[in-house]
């Protein structure tokens, strides 16, 4: 099938090259400052995100509360940073599960083609065949609200990203006559993956890691606020913004506080690798 | 794969997938109704008869019936046969057959679908082409940024933002369900700007590389217009990449139109297919499901052809 | 009056001279050749005086044709010239034709908009220029079909639909066979015989001497010489054009034959083919230590398939290749026909070699041998691929074969992306590292000349 999965295609199409510039540093930056709020959480600033205080709901931000209360008179920027850990841990963990087998079965494929390459294309086909969200939304729903078949799904699509684009590139590489002069030199395959190979795919695997952990958190943010993933009183943002949504003419800077986190995030993964940068 | 009929074989790969789509959805959907609690044969009967109706001698016949006693496996090999027969059953909820519910709801998807392309067509081509004739200049740097600052944002944001600057502030345009043509705007807006951030420079990088080929410069200095160079070679050659890449993004079209269907609230076949799942619906997921599938494969196909259509190469083995 | 006429040209990029300053005239219905190297600046010329040079390049001095300044001209007003009064022979005519448009039709919308015929006129005078260059059955065929020779001739067909009396050739036997450069010097030089005039960029002396007129040698953005063609090939002055009639494979001396009579290399009865192609059917034949075997023929015949059966890499479908016994598996090397596409492309060149040696058990000293033998320097170590010329590379590669201890090397046209003295002086060095250290030698080529006076014995493909 022809069809390639949006997220490698645009990020092949976006450039083969990583190259330095301020957009990556600042996105760089950012990451490092997100990642750093998600590994310590709510304790960054003390707050319980899970107690309810409902006589003071939909503050606006005080001395008490930096981001104000939600409708339940919950810390929102505890709870922000709750969700954080959930988003970046999830997304952090499906890239792996997905890239390491991905990758080596993608390299597998080229490398031997016949029958295994076919077996593989076709398992990837497969799960091409429904669109990437819609595939997870399924899984989701078979038990509404449990973490493992969201993982399960967006590791599945995440996959195969990973499995085309390794595959597409290594067969490139390996029909190359530098390969063949190596082989005919007495190379052996270990030392022809790490000198053809891994420089030409490496940079490559970076860019899709980072629109991968994209796209997960964009799954599960959209996905929770459906309420098919992650369910209230999980504190997640697409939750968060399914459940402040009717709120959105009396105090409309509540839900802008998840939609921003989630933009942030994903425009940090996006420039670190250099968003869009081309020739 | 090669053949003498490259369309054949297009129809072919394309009737394969719509196939898995099929076994895909089914599979999942028996896997949701075996993990229900409850029992299933009660279940089974609410869907068919409608809550009123039904009892529980309806539910032992069903139980009978479907054999429901029987190895899962077996039971499995029914529903998809059913499946296969488009026997898609009844709404729980509604009672009524859920081809009927699928049929009106389609409609709305189709249109929301249809005016997000559209608008994604109108802002990208322009934009793109404009960035393209000058790279490296001015507007291609801001449309540069303006891309990567838009495609960050994932649909549901981008639609809660829209929602908020346009009715809250601007209180220009309605938000929520579908009384008239003004209620597609936001909605086709949300999903098309998405759509448009990242193929206008699809389009972009396709009029750069047009422009710079050498074909192009061999066109103008054997005496064409430049004129006559751009609707004669630059067209077609620059509108293959872009045709290609907006099949890739029909995934992205259905995948946005489940999600931005719920935040407007559009009664389309994605709203539908959320509350489904909501309300346990299994008959409307399967449905619903199964629709939003068979519509991708079909889109793809279209695309198949579209790029056939432009680029000769793909006709003749 | 003049058809053209170029005064102080000079082409620069910021402040650095690229070409000139550099001033000639070429009269109505004559033929000026160009001859130089990669490099010589003979592509700006044609460039200048078309008005296509890039952006980044700057032009000063004059270009007046019939009479009249035209590198002042507006854009437009250039473009104007274009087809009608000057049009250009492209380099690589593959690329130049829209790869979606049937290579009839690119023919047939000249006719019809630039020299302003009649629909029903445009067809007939098509499918005459089309007969007469034989084309007739490729018409409705894409591009991507044709072959080197006849995109070639599509490309002229279209360059020169618009009548334009000026035509400017660029490199216009680049990439083809030997064989198929007769057909397209044959056309060019039709177009002073029918009252155009023609200006023709070539680093190949026989096609100079085929299309006559007059000569400019060009070595770094200045002539070195210029005369009648005849004349100055005849009777060169300048020391460059001396080296580059020496590179001619016609002015070669046959080389020596000294080989033993060891073979290391026997094939019997082989039939290879290439997916359900049959190419080759029935050869055998056996190479000694030392020998130089060229193996020539047309392009698509099938050398390129013969050297990778010989290699192992490709597994015949009738038939046996024997090494003789004690042959070390890797006494087979290749040397491939784009010197940068045989290194990978993102370790320098000293990573490589470090590789191989650490393999094989060599000693880096033996190698800084190898290195210093073929000349070359041992700063190019640090270097990538890509910033290193075509020559060494092609050097560095001999050099790593070596490193292997080979008897056998398989040549795939390893200097026909060489400029002509360059490939003279590497097909030296091939030879004598052969015959010093005993290696027998494969050479595909699709010169016979080079077949001729390199090779002890020749095997011709059809």
């Amino acid at each position: 099938m022809t069809d390639q999965s949006p997220t490698a295609l645009t990020a092949t199409v976006a450039h083969s090259r990583i190259k330095p510039g301020y957009p990556r540093i600042i996105g760089l930056l950012l990451l490092a400052l997100l990642i750093f709020c998600a590994l310590i959480g709510p304790d960054l600033i003390g707050v319980d995100p899970v107690k309810q205080q409902l006589l003071e709901a939909r503050q606006s931000p005080s001395a008490e509360h930096l981001l104000g209360t939600d409708h339940l008179g919950r810390d929102m920027a505890a709870r922000l940073l709750s969700g954080s850990q959930l988003s970046l841990s999830l997304a952090f963990l499906s890239v792996l599960t997905a890239g390491l087998p991905g990758t080596a079965l993608g390299v597998l494929a080229a490398w031997r083609g016949g029958w295994t390459d076919r077996l593989l294309t076709n398992i990837s086909d497969a799960i091409l065949a429904l669109p990437g969200l819609l595939l997870v939304l399924m899984l989701a729903a078979i038990s509404p609200g449990s973490w493992w078949a969201l993982y399960v799904g967006i590791s599945l699509t995440l996959w195969v990203e990973y499995f085309r684009y390794t595959r597409q590139r290594a067969r490139i590489v390996l029909a190359e006559p530098a390969v063949e002069a190596s082989r005919l030199l007495g190379f052996s395959p270990r030392l022809i993956i790490l000198r053809h190979l891994a420089p030409e795919i490496g940079p490559g695997l970076l860019t899709i890691a980072a629109f991968g952990a994209a796209t997960a958190m964009t799954a599960v943010a959209a996905l929770g606020f459906i309420s098919v993933g992650v369910r209230p009183p999980t504190a997640e943002w697409g939750v968060m913004m399914a459940e402040l949504l009717p709120y959105w003419r009396e105090a409309p800077f509540l839900i802008l506080q998840p939609v921003f986190c989630l933009v942030l995030t994903v425009l940090a993964l996006h420039l670190s690798v250099g968003g869009m940068q081309r020739k | 794969m090669t053949s003498a009929h490259p369309l054949f074989s297009a129809f072919l790969q394309r009737g394969l997938q719509a196939l898995i789509v099929a076994v895909i959805v089914g599979v999942v959907s028996f896997t949701m109704m075996q993990a229900l609690p409850g029992d299933a044969a009660y279940r089974i009967a609410a869907g068919r008869y409608g809550y009123d109706m039904m009892d529980a001698a309806a539910a032992e016949t069903v139980r009978n019936e479907l054999g429901l006693n029987q190895h899962w496996s077996i039971q499995l090999i029914s529903w998809l046969s059913a499946l296969a027969q488009f026997d898609l059953g009844r709404s729980l909820v509604y009672g009524t057959p859920v081809v009927d519910e699928i049929a009106t709801q389609l409609g709305y998807s189709l249109l929301l679908a249809g005016g997000a392309v559209l608008i994604s067509i109108i802002i990208a081509v322009p934009v793109g082409v404009v960035a393209g004739l000058k790279p490296g200049g001015a507007i291609d740097r801001l449309t540069l940024g303006v891309s990567i600052l838009l495609r960050a944002i994932p649909s549901f944001a981008l639609g809660v933002v829209l929602v908020l600057v346009f009715a809250v502030q601007m209180r220009l345009l309605p938000v929520a369900g579908f009384r008239g043509l003004e209620h597609l705007i936001l909605p086709s807006l949300t999903l098309g700007l998405g759509l448009a951030a990242v193929s206008n420079r699809v389009v972009r990088d396709s009029v750069v590389e047009a422009l710079g080929s050498e074909w192009r410069l061999f066109s103008r200095t054997k005496g064409l217009s430049a004129r006559r160079t751009a609707t004669r070679h630059i067209l077609r050659n620059a509108s293959l990449p872009v045709v290609t890449y907006v099949g890739v993004q029909m995934a992205y079209l259905i995948e946005g139109v489940v999600i931005v269907e719920a935040v407007f609230a559009w009664p389309g076949i994605g709203h539908a297919l959320v509350h489904a799942i909501f309300n346990r619906d299994i008959a409307m997921v399967q449905g619903t499901a199964l629709t939003l599938g068979l519509i991708y494969v079909l889109l793809n196909l279209f695309i198949d052809v579209a790029c056939r259509l432009i680029d000769p190469r793909m006709r003749s083995q | 009056m003049s058809a053209i006429e170029v005064q102080d040209l000079s082409v620069f990029v910021g402040n650095q001279r690229l070409l000139g300053p550099v001033s000639f005239e070429v009269g109505n219905s004559e033929t000026l050749v160009i001859m130089g190297e990669t490099g010589a600046g003979k592509s700006l010329i044609a460039e200048a005086i078309l008005g296509t040079l890039p952006q980044s390049l700057r032009m000063e001095g004059a270009i007046i044709h019939k009479g009249r300044r035209i590198d002042n001209l507006t854009g437009d007003e250039r473009a104007s010239l274009w087809g009608r009064e000057i049009t250009m022979l492209p380099q690589e005519p593959w690329r130049a034709l829209d790869p979606l448009m049937k290579s009839g039709s690119q023919v047939l919308e000249t006719h019809e908009y630039v020299a302003g015929l009649s629909p029903k006129q445009a067809r007939e005078q098509t499918s005459k220029d089309l007969n007469a260059l034989g084309l007739a059955e490729a018409e409705k065929h894409l591009p991507g079909r044709l072959s080197g020779g006849m995109a070639q001739r599509f490309a002229f067909a279209t360059a020169t639909a618009g009548k334009a009396p000026l035509l400017l050739a660029d490199e216009p036997t680049k990439g083809l066979d030997s064989s198929r450069q007769g057909h397209i010097v044959k056309l060019l030089r039709e177009v002073p015989a029918k009252n155009g005039t023609l200006i023709a960029i070539t680093h190949e002396c026989p096609v100079a001497r085929e299309l006559g007129g007059n000569l400019i040698v060009m070595k770094d953005g200045q002539i070195v010489e210029q005369g009648k063609t005849k004349d100055v090939l005849a009777k060169p002055k300048a020391g460059y054009t001396k080296q580059l009639i020496a590179a001619d494979p016609v002015s070669w001396d046959k080389s020596h034959s000294l080989y033993s009579g060891d073979t290391v290399l026997s094939v019997g009865n082989l039939t290879v083919s290439r997916g359900k192609n049959i190419l080759i059917e029935k050869l055998s034949f056996t190479l000694n230590a030392g020998e130089r075997l060229a193996i020539s023929g047309p392009s698509g015949v099938g050398k390129t398939s013969l050297l990778d059966v010989l290699a192992g890499l490709l597994e015949p479908v009738k038939g046996v290749v024997e090494r003789a016994a004690g042959l070390a598996p890797l006494a087979v090397q290749k040397l491939y026909q784009d010197p940068p596409a045989a290194f990978p492309p993102h370790i320098t060149l000293g990573q490589n070699l470090r590789d191989v040696a650490r393999m094989h058990g060599a000693k880096w000293d033996q190698v800084m041998v190898y290195f210093s033998d073929l000349g070359l320097h041992p700063e190019l170590l640090e270097r990538r691929p890509d910033s290193v010329s075509g020559g060494e590379l092609q050097r560095v590669s001999i050099a790593r074969a070596l490193i292997v201890k080979p008897k056998v090397i398989l040549a795939d046209e390893p200097t026909s992306r060489l400029d002509p003295i360059t490939q003279r002086e590497t097909l030296e060095l091939i030879e004598k590292i052969c015959r010093e250290e005993n290696i027998a030698v494969v050479l595909v080529t699709h010169s016979p000349e080079i077949a001729d006076k390199w090779a002890d014995r020749t095997i011709v493909l059809e």
